[in-house]
């Protein structure tokens, strides 16, 4: 993280970006025992938004290590494909890899961003777009975007379909763990889009 | 930008305070760190392919050739 942007930030904007943090962790890799722990120690109020958290807190709590990424395998990933898959063009074509990712890939050159060799997802995946978002934010990969910049992001690769997949993983019968974390997501991107409308 | 642009900052920030963000805030910290380390639990999914494991896993590509 940048000096810059840490003085640049405003309270809310790092609140924003640790929230996009937190989506891409808990939907990059299942939770260790330590993540875990964290998970089940948030205090929360009784807002939607803090709702969903304690649900999140109770089901680390009731969860396991093993247990929790067995269920991210059955959710994300399968033996040919997980229940759910959280990619922008799977969602908006019915299939990997289309328009949607090319369009992603244009942007995120020209912004100077790529993903670290050895990351063999597309950069479509919904925890990969979450951590962009983080860094954009806060900074984290260089200079932080404008408001604009950032609503202009999230409007072309996120709020297409994102809402959707959060939904999908809110509903989805084979969750347990990972059902307040689609009921966080959705909620969250609902405060980011109503939050971008008030810049105009 | 426009005149009304220090308003709408104004009504944003007042709008994003009091959503219940700062609950996830610590934790989320917490957890930004705990995924820069490598975590035993990410390690045994990579038999699918599926090689996006942790985070940290972006980063800005800087164009050395700009000027």
């Amino acid at each position: 993280m940048s000096d810059t942007a840490n003085a640049t930030a405003t309270d809310e904007d790092v609140l924003r970006a640790r929230f996009w943090g937190l989506l891409a962790a808990l939907l990059a890799a299942p939770p260790s025992a330590q993540v875990l722990g964290m998970l089940s120690t948030i205090e929360s109020d009784d807002s939607d938004i803090g709702q969903a958290l304690a649900a999140l807190a109770a089901a680390a709590r009731s969860t396991t290590p093993a247990a929790a990424e067995d269920e991210f395998t059955t959710l994300f990933i399968g033996l040919s494909r997980g229940e759910l898959v959280p990619f922008g063009s799977y969602y908006q074509t019915g299939f990997l890899h289309e328009k949607p990712l090319a369009a992603l890939r244009a942007d995120l050159a020209a912004l100077g961003i790529e993903v670290e060799e050895g990351v063999s997802e597309p950069e479509d995946h919904i925890a990969i777009l979450a951590e962009i978002m983080q860094a954009l934010i806060d900074g984290s990969l260089g200079a932080p975007l404008s408001l604009p910049e950032q609503r202009q992001f999230f409007a072309a690769h996120i709020e297409p379909w994102a809402a959707r997949f959060f939904t999908d993983l809110e509903n989805c019968a084979a969750a347990g763990l990972y059902r307040p974390v689609g009921r966080l997501g959705r909620l969250f991107l609902e405060v980011e889009a109503q939050a971008f409308a008030m810049l105009d | 930008m426009t005149q009304s642009d220090d308003t709408s900052k104004v009504d944003r920030r007042g709008f994003l305070r009091g959503l219940g963000l700062s609950a996830a805030a610590a934790p989320a910290a917490a957890l930004g760190l705990a995924a820069a380390q490598p975590a035993a639990a990410a390690e045994t999914t990579t038999g699918q392919g599926s090689g996006y494991q942790e985070t940290e896993h972006v980063r800005r590509a800087y164009e050395t050739a700009r000027f």
